[in-house]
């Protein structure tokens, strides 16, 4: 990942739920209470970059995992499960803003086998619904105001992009109608 | 003309593409004698009106605006050809036409602008064929875009001007969809033992140093 | 006709040097723009061109105090195919410095990318960085500790360096028979079979090779 990109470090910054498998002493600060030390079996939601680190026991030299990982809300089994079934009504944004880098990212770290092809499928069908609504001259059509408020920063770029590029050629073909040069 | 005609990056915009097509050679029958040309590109031969000869599209376009030419149209646009090749497009869902040259919109589009009496007196006919023919490929376009996979896709016979109306997106789709897949790989696991976040050195420092 | 049709058809030595050469500037400076990575610097053929710029822009200031109409309207074709030309080789080198200022350390780095650069290029990368660094420290690198100023850092798997993505989807076309024509994707198990005339969209480290050699060309 690029190290300036700004959607990487957002990305980064997306919350993880984690559990500590021992007890710490001085990060109580991470629980957000007086606490001095984190007491093993204490669940915190920590940022992405931070649960990479302290979840892959290798990268500590611990001998057991220091946190362990779980699901984020965003990706879990209810959110799957509607994205089986109607991938385009999910309003995605509200889950992460960055949603699919969170997959992709999670997938690293957990054992998912099927979210890999049930983020591809939904990534495909709403791509094929972003160009229906990016090729559209007069704008949004009315019914996909809810559809592309509903859109990760990723699927946001793309939406941009088929519609700049639509824009473009339109304007080109314009420009010789009309006979100005 | 806007101002971003010419980009230093990205794709190609579709002036840029316009300006590539200028390069290809079209039939004309000079109407002024000319002297022969030596230019970067090649050697222009002596007009002798009426007998046709061959030059690059962007001097045959200077040429015609000073009345000095007309250009013949080539083969492939003439509104008979173009009504068949919309019949053969549109009974087909699966494949483009390969009748149709690579840079038929630009080309068509640039020579109904600057030569529209030069066509054949159907100009506005062929307006509206192409236009037809233009729709049909973009549908076609469209449904292919839904097929995208990580890996490869064929698309054999598009023009350079319709590519370059979905690059951008394509390139987004099938990008995307390699991220996703990627993160499952074996190469990632091995480099996920080596990695620190960009943040993960100051903190544990901190965390020790306090410690 | 496509001017790359009428190539194709023709042999090598009946297309003109100057016809041939322009169709390479263009195919270059479209290869540069869509590849992920700098390509190598086309010498030969930049030199050649730029001696037939500095050759034309002389025969027209030469002429230009010419008097008669009809040479007047020959240098007016001769300075609008000049433009078109001079357009092409701005197009190709601004291309390649939009890569370089992007990649400045990776290039810097990594000898066979460095290798690629032309000697201005090469100089124009060295005072851009000197610039960055200079501008870096003086705003706000200054203040940071020291083990923590450096713009190349690759410790613990994160590299500040900027390498191109080379696994970018790219548009081609395969513009020669080849004799080892499967593609691999690396990464993966795909492959697929390259015919000639086909047209691909596909990650470009797939094609790479292919396109170093020639043998498939970015669109």
């Amino acid at each position: 990942m690029s190290y300036y990109d700004i959607d990487a470090i957002l990305t980064d910054a997306q919350k993880v739920p984690c559990t500590f498998e021992i007890t710490i002493p001085g990060l109580g600060y991470l629980e957000g209470n007086s606490n001095i030390d984190i007491k093993q079996g204490t669940r915190v939601e920590l940022p992405l970059w931070l649960a990479e680190m302290l979840g892959v026991s290798q990268r500590l030299g611990t001998e057991q995992n220091v946190i362990s990982l779980d699901l984020p809300p965003a990706l879990a089994p209810r959110v799957q499960n509607a994205l089986k079934a109607n991938p385009c009504t999910v309003d995605l944004r509200s889950l992460a803003s960055h949603y699919y880098s969170l997959g992709e990212r999670i997938l690293g770290l957990l054992e998912e086998d099927e979210l890999v092809d049930i983020l591809s499928e939904t990534f495909k069908k709403r791509a094929a619904e972003i160009a229906d609504h990016a090729h559209n001259p007069q704008g949004v059509i009315s019914s996909g105001g809810e559809f592309l408020k509903g859109l990760d920063e990723n699927e946001r770029q793309l939406f941009k992009t088929a519609h700049e590029s639509a824009k473009a050629i339109r304007a080109f073909l314009s420009d010789r109608s009309s006979g100005k040069k | 003309m806007n101002n971003n005609n010419h980009s230093a990056s990205g794709p190609l915009t579709p002036a840029e593409v316009a300006f590539l097509c200028e390069a290809q050679s079209v039939t004309i029958i000079p109407r002024q004698r000319l002297d022969g040309l030596d230019l970067i590109g090649g050697y222009i031969p002596p007009f002798h009106p009426p007998q046709r000869t061959t030059i690059p599209l962007w001097l045959a376009l200077l040429l015609k605006r000073q009345r000095r030419c007309n250009i013949v149209p080539p083969p492939w646009l003439s509104a008979p050809n173009i009504e068949r090749i919309l019949k053969t497009e549109t009974e087909n869902q699966n494949l483009f036409c390969p009748d149709l040259p690579y840079r038929w919109l630009e080309t068509a589009e640039l020579l109904l602008e600057g030569c529209p009496d030069d066509l054949g007196g159907d100009d506005g006919e062929l307006r509206v064929l192409l236009r037809g023919l233009r729709e049909v490929r973009q549908g076609k376009v469209r449904e292919g875009l839904g097929k995208l996979e990580a890996t490869y896709l064929q698309m054999n016979n598009l023009g350079l001007l319709e590519i370059t109306e979905v690059r951008g997106f394509a390139k987004g789709v099938v990008d995307g969809l390699r991220k996703i897949g990627a993160s499952t790989g074996v190469g990632l696991v091995l480099g996920w033992m080596m990695m620190i976040s960009r943040w993960g050195w100051c903190f544990i420092s901190m965390v020790f140093w306090t410690g | 006709m496509d001017i790359d049709d009428l190539l194709q058809e023709l042999d090598d030595n009946k297309v003109l040097g100057g016809t041939r050469d322009i169709n390479d500037l263009t195919q270059s400076w479209i290869a540069e723009r869509t590849a992920p990575e700098i390509l190598p610097f086309q010498t030969a053929l930049l030199e050649r061109l730029m001696e037939r710029i500095r050759q034309q822009i002389e025969l027209v200031e030469t002429q230009t105090g010419n008097l008669d109409p009809k040479t007047n309207f020959c240098l007016i074709l001769l300075q609008t195919e000049l433009e078109r030309v001079k357009f092409l080789v701005r197009g190709y080198l601004r291309a390649r410095i939009h890569k370089i200022d992007k990649y400045s350390i990776y290039i810097l780095t990594t000898p066979s990318i460095r290798g690629r650069l032309s000697p201005p290029e090469l100089s124009y990368l060295k005072s851009h960085l000197g610039l960055l660094n200079s501008h870096f420290l003086a705003s706000f690198l200054r203040r940071f500790p020291e083990q923590l100023r450096r713009l190349d850092d690759k410790a613990g798997g994160i590299s500040m360096v900027e390498e191109p993505d080379l696994d970018g989807a790219v548009f081609c076309k395969v513009v020669r028979d080849i004799e080892d024509n499967i593609a691999r994707i690396p990464g993966t198990d795909s492959e697929f079979k390259l015919t000639k005339g086909d047209v691909y969209v596909v990650r470009y480290s797939a094609v790479r090779e292919f396109v170093l050699r020639g043998e498939i060309e970015l669109i």
